[in-house]
């Protein structure tokens, strides 16, 4: 009787929301009595397999010589290295989300999705209506859960090794299903859901030819780019940039909201972030209720000064 | 298509605390991920012919939304009417879902990447499963040819492409396409559309998840303005970064 959670890689190595999946498996091991195992499917599975021992994780189930993503295949693999957990975790990313309902499916098991806590029971905090309530539920049998990105902390790290074994091969690729196949992929920027700090900039930028003042700030910090729907429906920005309910919910170390008023959905979407710092000229925009540092300025003196400020600091330091 | 609750809704917590009020006021509209799906399908349609079919499980209060999209170009609907599926669970509502799609045979069938409302992400994935085809998720870009399709999205930063032959699954994200508004003649035919209502399904029915208790996301001790020149701003902001909150 166990906790699988799968760990979902690039490259290789973990991912950050893979170590956040095991802070909340072991969260959940501690409430049930259960032991955690981890699932890794990669090409090459070293790193992975030594980084979740350092995290706590005593034995990881190995799929390695897989290139390529993809979407059936992984489900098919982690269900079968997931048939005798009484949980089984992933992280909430597009991947856990793809793969989740189709493990969840084949293990007849009950899906809790998007879990942002634990409490004894075992019961899980959720977010629903966009954010706007935090539900508490609770599951029947064998559960899928997946876990929000952005909430859990990261695993304390030892320097214990996980044991290692082979997840059982009777796997094929053809069958009965037709598969889809992951033609390209390249990486780019750093993801909203995946970042520290989030810079973002909303309608007061006053266009796209603005945002380069954003995209500065940004690279100073060491944060990535967001944009309130304004800015992605105006077309300024893609859709992938938006934050709030119809974009991307985000809980950063620090978000810094640039010329957003503060619409009850993009709130919606970056409320829970640690710290927020708001640039606006309008005093009384809503954002301010929720800033831990309301700057109360035009943003076009105020962030290149700041960009400025930030690239001193840094190089002092 | 999921009908759901106006995400502009300033919901009230009932005095139980395992629910929200379910106030009459409530405006109910077409899921906005399923609204892009929608508006694909009928693209796909006007591009290489085909019937597009709705399918929504509801609870009494779907029909304005379902006439809405008929509007916008879907040929025909249907309607599982039931309270006791609608509020089911996520499993139950996937295998409903896919007893009523199955005969279809459709080629492809699309969903909205999540509800609004209850943000499980969980049935486009899990109707793929049950009818054992392939899925592909939060897509952004989708081009259809003869026996299959090439889809994109944004998954962790990067672009993935996937290609697939029919049938498959295809749940939209935001970026797929920006759904139109429906034509005041098309208004007045889709009165006339086909929709087909079922008050049952043979799929079981269970409600594995227990909703025990609602509340309100905590508050943000906000509300800190600070005012003066930008170089007293920058500065004050620069050292509560540094010093206060040691994040930089």
């Amino acid at each position: 009787m166990s906790i699988a959670v799968y760990l979902e890689t690039y490259n290789g190595n973990l991912i950050k929301a893979s170590k956040e999946a095991i802070t909340a498996a072991n969260q959940l091991a501690g409430i049930m009595g259960k032991e955690v195992y981890g699932i890794v499917i990669d090409n090459q599975v070293d790193n992975a397999v030594s980084d979740a021992g350092k995290f706590g994780v005593t034995k990881v189930m190995i799929s390695s010589g897989i290139s390529l993503y993809h979407p059936t295949l992984y489900a098919r693999i982690i269900a079968n290295a997931s048939k005798d957990a009484d949980v089984v975790i992933f992280p909430a990313t597009v991947w856990g989300k793809e793969i989740s309902p189709q493990v969840c499916l084949k293990l007849n098991a009950t899906p809790i999705s998007e879990i942002s806590g634990i409490e004894d029971g075992p019961t899980f905090k959720r977010s629903i209506h966009g954010n706007k309530i935090i539900a508490t539920v609770s599951g029947t049998g064998k559960l899928v859960i997946t876990v929000r990105s952005g909430i859990f902390d990261l695993p304390e790290t030892g320097d214990a090794t996980a044991t290692v074994e082979n997840i059982s091969s009777e796997i094929t690729t053809d069958g009965y299903m037709k598969l889809a196949e992951v033609l390209a992929a390249s990486t780019g920027k750093i993801e909203l859901t995946e970042a520290d700090i989030i810079v973002s900039g909303g309608r007061g930028v006053g266009g796209p030819e603005n945002f380069h003042l954003i995209e500065g700030l940004a690279e100073a910090l060491g944060a990535a780019v967001g944009a309130s729907r304004a800015v992605v429906d105006a077309g300024w920005r893609p859709h992938s940039d938006q934050v709030g309910q119809t974009g991307k919910f985000v809980s950063p170390k620090v978000y810094v909201a640039v010329g957003i008023s503060g619409a009850i959905q993009h709130l919606a979407g970056m409320s829970t972030s640690e710290v927020i710092v708001a640039i606006n000229k309008d005093e009384e925009a809503p954002i301010f209720k929720v800033a831990d540092y309301g700057l109360v300025g035009d943003l076009f003196e105020v962030v290149p000064k700041l960009t400025e400020a930030i690239k001193t600091v840094k190089s002092g330091n | 298509m999921k009908v759901v609750p106006d995400t502009e809704t300033r919901f009230q917590i009932n005095s139980d605390a395992n629910d929200v009020v379910w106030d009459p006021s409530i405006e109910w509209i077409i899921g906005p991920y399923d609204e892009y799906a929608v508006e694909e399908a009928i693209r796909i349609k006007e591009k290489h012919g085909g019937t597009v079919i709705s399918v929504t499980i509801g609870k009494g209060i779907e029909e304005k939304s379902i006439r809405k999209i008929m509007a916008m170009g879907v040929d025909e609907g249907i309607l599982v009417n039931n309270a006791s599926v609608n509020g089911s669970d996520p499993v139950s509502i996937a295998k409903a879902i896919a007893e009523v799609v199955k005969p279809l045979q459709a080629d492809i069938i699309l969903a909205g990447k999540t509800a609004t409302d209850s943000n499980d992400a969980f049935v486009g994935p899990a109707v793929a499963e049950l009818l054992s085809i392939p899925v592909i998720t939060e897509v952004s870009g989708l081009d259809v040819n003869a026996d299959g399709l090439i889809a994109t999205r944004d998954a962790a930063g990067r672009k993935e492409r996937f290609e697939s032959k029919f049938p498959v699954l295809i749940t939209a994200d935001k970026g797929l396409n920006e759904p139109r508004y429906p034509k005041i003649p098309d208004i007045m035919k889709a009165k006339k559309k086909k929709l087909e209502t079922l008050d049952s399904i043979s799929s079981p029915i269970t409600n594995n998840v227990s909703l025990l208790k609602v509340e309100f996301p905590a508050q943000k001790e906000g509300g800190n303005k600070i005012t003066g020149t930008p170089d007293e701003l920058v500065a004050q902001l620069v050292s509560g970064l540094t010093t206060k909150e040691k994040v930089i």
